[in-house]
């Protein structure tokens, strides 16, 4: 029963992708100009101005006004965006860029290459967390002329090319913030970028409107005349929507896992896994290394031959996504399946637990309070250390709670996910370097492991040169972390797009949806 | 005169509630774990130090706790709610923003709920013991023991999934840029599976209530003499009983009414209604306090305001009771 | 209570046909709480089945199956544990708190009174449920979270009830006689005062545990239950998200929860018959 759900749905994923193949731009059929599009945004975001928040709403639908440097297709190879061409210095520590010319701000300014230097320089490393990590590398950003950007990095940076992604680093206008308390800065209610939609209105609590920018620096496009992101607080009430015909895409995560099946079977409803491959969500458990029985390595290995993955994915995830076999993500660069194995095995769990003489001390497990989906798998997770042995009770909280427990490492196990940004150096590395072991944070070492030979890889690996030289490294990095089990990895997640058929050119990037509706067109 | 002092104790009364509920609140939402700084790092997916110290300096977080406090309270006297953490913008404007769509589905849910519940009420009142009375006590018993989230999901079924009579959420139908006529059906329609649920319950409560208490009043001594006096059935019903049995439906209906703004946190959840109720939930779990706070103090603000109407409505209706 | 008394209580509670159904049901609930364990050995957490099987398809799971398999069955029988622990800890609870402060108000009178009754107002005030939601939520969701936050909002009534009874038997003879021969006020409020309320506040506690399972159930609901313990609202809540596949899921537990509550109004409105004789309506 199991099987026949989870081949259906991959049976409906590839027809999908084959019905996206067929109206992919290499075919005949024309793009038609015009119409509007609902799509669903979950939960409502906080604010547009992507420089200032990151997170995954904001930029779900900010992806439309704002732009960067690059985009990356589904093999994360970097395409034309802002830049139209770029060099690496053959030592790997100088990158220059090419703007395109004749780019305006929606307001009419000219963006050149002092807009990217304020951005990068200045904006960004005042407000983006996760770039300015990255930017640590850099030396120097200079505009060269109006239309070429220098940047200089201290030593070669393997993912650097990485980072031109419009979440990571996006541009914002220098005019409208130079010398102005960014955060307060009125003009966030307003945002401008150089995006192909221009915010048109925000009716809190019900919609985002947005509307084409007739002046975008690609001629034609965007097809779309506006798009309408509606705001709808219940799962079980999105899935009406789509179903009633009001909205016209499901973002991935907007539904729970449980409606995707019958949500795809509708007519004209097609479905892709793809545009989440630079951010290849990894879910796992933290296992606080530093508590109790967690601190035994036998013990977290037991853990892993206790739990039912493969379950977990079939029912609670309806078949979508993959068992990974450690800290990589599949999609990831580098990624290596050549690790220790731990199928679900509870006798091996159990004999294992008798060999270290596990005392039966209960273990805390702390849910991700994101909604049924993740309520339903740690109620699973439960069951499959029960049955080995292994109490376990479940503590409830919410977002603030969970976020206050991980950041001061009050938990024995947790779950989370992560993304991966397309590079272990900058979504793989920061979750098991002991030098990244800090409360206050919950996307560092939170679990607290320390291997100095995992730390000296994990360090040559990020700054080695060529690629051949680093995937060696994380290769290596990659067996040992399995050996150990820091943290109990359980899916790499896929988020399923739902969407009518005749919204063509939906998902043309390694970020899919988040990448803005440039190339998507309404065959109606 | 004597209304107005004693009006004018009452309202000083009721701004002592209020400053200390405001106080009480205060300390009561800063003692759930996390703050709102740490929820806005945990959804930027990345974070550090420098960025939750940023924000907590933004917020003003990292002031001493009864610095807060005495900025909070010094804005509330002037009528400043302060600002939104999350939203960036001023909680009076949020608030605003949300209650005419509270006021809508909770108004209606009262107006109807009064009439059908009093008319109901009455009736099965009038003819105890008929098959009339049967089916209205039992109806409302039913309707009372239902828990409302239940009813909301079940009609949400039957009515929008079922049927394909009625929308199961929101407000309006966004995108279809109705006006004039067009627009208020395409709310009203909306309307009408939240405003049910939410009155329902109180219907049965209020038809429940008027029987009794008419029941109990149709006992006493002063209807007995009027039916001796062979007044008309019809008009001892309408002048006599129902007069007085009204005034603990009127006790109720203040306190329904009081919970005008607070009152549909489930309601507005499971229909997805953009109100107060959802507005006030949201902002709890992202520790969004001033925007909880500032709720709170509306809606204590017009518990207080309906107790004090409900008080003059007493003695509109009964003018032996003293106003004190 | 003396056996002609008793004859009476019964007497009058049983005329009406209610209110014995009323028992009937809640009799039944108790039972299946109690007996719980015999009738499901398995953990209601556990997966025994197919995930998603409809009711009467399998022998023994007449109920059927929720998203992980687990039995349905199982979770209502284990639920009524849940509902009727948390609707009686609760009273309890808000009895203690209500008949205390209520007493002392009315037993005192003036700026006792008026002190306390100003408190308890100010519990009136703040929107009862919204209070429930926040006070979880900082207590983090457990079973003593939920059974403390439901008996903080619904204690004021009580403390309403018992004062105004404490201000009208206070000047009674008795009160008076209990005085004069020196009995200490906490003798005089518990020993002599206090039995004579019993009555309506027996009567108020039996409707209380039915609106505490009505608030369990839409705080667990939203999410805001002990998640180590399987509760009625939590089957509901957990089901929403799968109402269409699979009605079943979020049906029995609405219907279990309405029986209870109905169940309990109906016993609460016959012991008000049978307590009150002088306010028993008649027609019911």
């Amino acid at each position: 029963m199991l099987k026949t759900t989870r081949r259906a749905l991959l049976a409906s994923l590839v027809l999908g992708g084959a019905i996206l193949a067929v109206a992919g731009p290499a075919t005949a059929q024309e793009p038609k100009q015009g119409g509007t599009l609902n799509i669903v945004i979950q939960p409502e975001p906080p604010s547009l101005m992507l420089g200032i928040v990151q997170n995954g709403p904001t930029q779900m639908v900010a992806g439309n006004i704002y732009e960067s440097l690059l985009r990356y297709d589904h093999e994360l190879d970097p395409m034309p965006s802002l830049a139209t061409s770029w060099e690496v210095s053959d030592d790997g520590t100088v990158y220059t860029f090419k703007l395109k010319e004749g780019v305006t701000w929606h307001d009419g300014e000219p963006f050149t290459a002092a807009d990217v230097v304020f951005s990068a320089d200045v904006f960004l490393r005042e407000t983006h967390p996760r770039l300015r990590v990255s930017l640590e590398h850099v030396e120097t950003i200079e505009a060269v002329d109006d239309h070429t950007v220098r940047f200089t990095l201290k030593q070669p940076f393997g993912p650097f090319l990485g980072i031109f992604e419009v979440g990571t680093m996006p541009m914002v206008p220098k005019h409208i913030y130079e010398g102005t308390d960014f955060k307060n800065n009125p003009a966030n209610a307003t945002p401008i970028g150089t995006g192909p939609f221009k915010f048109e209105e925000w009716e809190k609590g019900s919609y985002i409107h947005l509307v084409k920018n007739e002046d975008y620096h690609v001629e034609g496009q965007p097809y779309l005349d506006e798009v309408y992101w509606q705001v709808i607080p219940d799962a079980a009430s999105r899935s009406v929507a789509y179903e009633t015909g009001k909205v016209d895409v499901l973002p991935g995560g907007s539904v729970e896992n449980f409606d995707v099946q019958r949500l795809v079977d509708l007519d004209n409803s097609c479905v892709t896994g793809k545009g989440w491959e630079y951010f290849a969500p990894h879910a796992w458990m933290w296992l606080n290394n530093r508590n109790g029985p967690l601190q035994d390595k036998r013990f977290r290995q037991a853990i892993m031959f206790a739990l039912d993955r493969e379950f977990a994915r079939d029912v609670i995830w309806n078949g979508l996504g993959t068992v990974p076999t450690g800290p990589a993500s599949s999609k990831t660069r580098f990624y290596s399946d050549d690790v220790p194995q731990y199928p679900h095995d509870p006798e091996k769990a159990k004999a294992l637990l008798e060999e270290m003489d596990y005392d039966g001390t209960p273990i805390r497990l702390l849910p991700l309070p994101y909604g049924e989906t993740w309520q339903r798998w740690a109620e699973a997770v439960k069951q499959n250390l029960e049955e080995v042995g292994i109490e376990v009770e479940v503590v409830a909280t919410d977002v603030a709670g969970w976020n206050q427990k991980l950041a001061e490492w009050d938990y024995d196990m947790a779950f989370t996910y992560l993304y991966q940004y397309g590079d272990p150096a900058l979504g793989v590395a920061r979750n098991y370097l002991s030098t990244n072991i800090a409360k206050g944070s919950q996307w560092n070492n939170v679990q607290g492991y320390e291997n100095p030979e995992v730390d000296e890889l994990f360090q040559k690996a990020a700054v080695a040169f060529p690629d051949t030289e680093r995937a060696k490294l994380y290769d290596e990095v990659q067996k040992i972390i399995v050996e150990d089990v820091p943290v109990a990895w359980l899916l790499e997640i896929e988020f399923p797009t739902i969407h009518r058929c005749d919204v063509k050119n939906l998902v043309n990037t390694a970020i899919g949806v988040n990448d803005g509706l440039v190339d998507t067109w309404l065959d109606r | 005169m004597q209304k107005l002092g004693f009006i004018v104790r009452r309202l000083f009364k009721a701004v002592v509630v209020l400053l200390a509920i405001v106080i009480l609140n205060f300390f009561l939402i800063r003692a759930a774990p996390g703050d709102p700084a740490q929820v806005m790092a945990g959804e930027a997916g990345a974070a550090d130090e420098k960025f939750i110290a940023q924000l907590q300096e933004q917020f003003g977080l990292n002031k001493p706790l009864h610095e807060q406090l005495a900025i909070y309270v010094g804005g509330v006297v002037t009528l400043d709610l302060g600002y939104s953490y999350r939203q960036n913008e001023s909680v009076t404007t949020l608030i605003l923003d949300r209650l005419p769509a509270t006021l809508l589905l909770t108004g209606t849910a009262f107006f109807i709920s009064l009439l059908l519940g009093l008319l109901f009420g009455a009736i099965a009142a009038s003819r105890v013991g008929s098959i009339t009375d049967t089916a209205v006590t039992s109806l409302a018993l039913l309707f009372y023991a239902t828990p409302l989230f239940w009813m909301a999901l079940m009609s949400i079924l039957l009515f929008s999934v079922v049927l394909g009579w009625l929308p199961a959420y929101g407000m309006e139908s966004i995108g279809a840029n109705l006006t004039g006529l067009a627009y208020v059906g395409d709310v009203a329609a909306h309307l009408v599976l939240p405003a049910m649920t939410l009155g329902l319950f109180f219907m049965a409560v209020y038809a429940r209530l008027t029987r009794s208490s008419m029941l109990e009043v149709a006992d006493m001594d002063f209807v007995k003499t009027a039916r001796a006096k062979g007044v008309h059935p019809a008009r001892i019903t309408r002048v006599h009983v129902l007069r007085n049995a009204v005034l603990p439906v009127i006790t109720l209906a203040g306190i329904q009414a009081g919970q005008i703004v607070g009152g549909a946190v489930l309601t507005e959840t499971v229909f997805a209604w953009p109100g107060i109720g959802r507005l006030m939930y949201e902002a709890l779990f992202q520790r969004d306090y001033n925007l909880l706070l500032g709720i709170f103090f509306v809606s204590s603000a017009m518990v207080l305001l309906f107790n004090l109407i409900t008080d003059v409505v007493y003695t509109f209706i009964d003018p032996r009771i003293e106003l004190k | 209570m003396q056996p002609g008394a008793a004859r009476d209580f019964w007497k009058r509670f049983l005329r009406n046909r209610g209110s014995l159904v009323g028992l009937l049901i809640l009799l039944a609930v108790v039972l299946l709480a109690i007996f719980a364990p015999l009738l499901y050995p398995q953990d209601p957490w556990r997966m025994v089945q197919r995930p998603f099987l409809p009711p009467l398809e399998v022998d023994g799971f007449w109920f059927g199956t929720d998203t992980l398999g687990r039995d349905i069955g199982a979770g209502l029988v284990y639920g009524s544990q849940v509902s009727l622990l948390v609707g009686i800890v609760s009273t309890v609870v808000a009895l203690s708190i209500g008949v205390t402060l209520g007493a002392v108000a009315g037993y005192y009178g003036g700026l006792v009174d008026d002190a306390l009754m100003r408190f308890t107002e100010f519990f009136q005030t703040i929107p009862n449920f919204a209070l429930a939601i926040v006070l979880v939520a900082i207590l983090q969701p457990s079973t003593e979270s939920v059974i403390i936050a439901i008996g903080v909002v619904s204690w004021p009534p009580v403390a309403r009830l018992v004062r105004g009874e404490f201000l009208s038997l206070r000047s009674r003879e008795f009160v008076q006689a209990a005085r004069v021969v020196g009995q200490k006020n906490s003798q005089i409020i518990f020993r002599q005062i206090l039995p004579n309320t019993l009555s309506p506040i027996i009567v108020m506690a039996s409707l209380m545990v039915a609106t505490a399972i009505l608030l369990e159930s839409a705080l667990s609901f939203l999410g805001l239950g002990d998640p180590n313990t399987m509760s009625w609202g939590y089957m509901i809540g957990a089901a929403r998200t799968v109402i269409r596949q699979a009605w079943w899921l979020s049906v029995f537990p609405g219907i279990a929860i309405l029986l209870t509550v109905l169940a309990l109004n109906l016993v609460g409105e016959g012991l008000n018959d049978a307590l009150n004789p002088r306010l028993a309506r008649k027609g019911r």
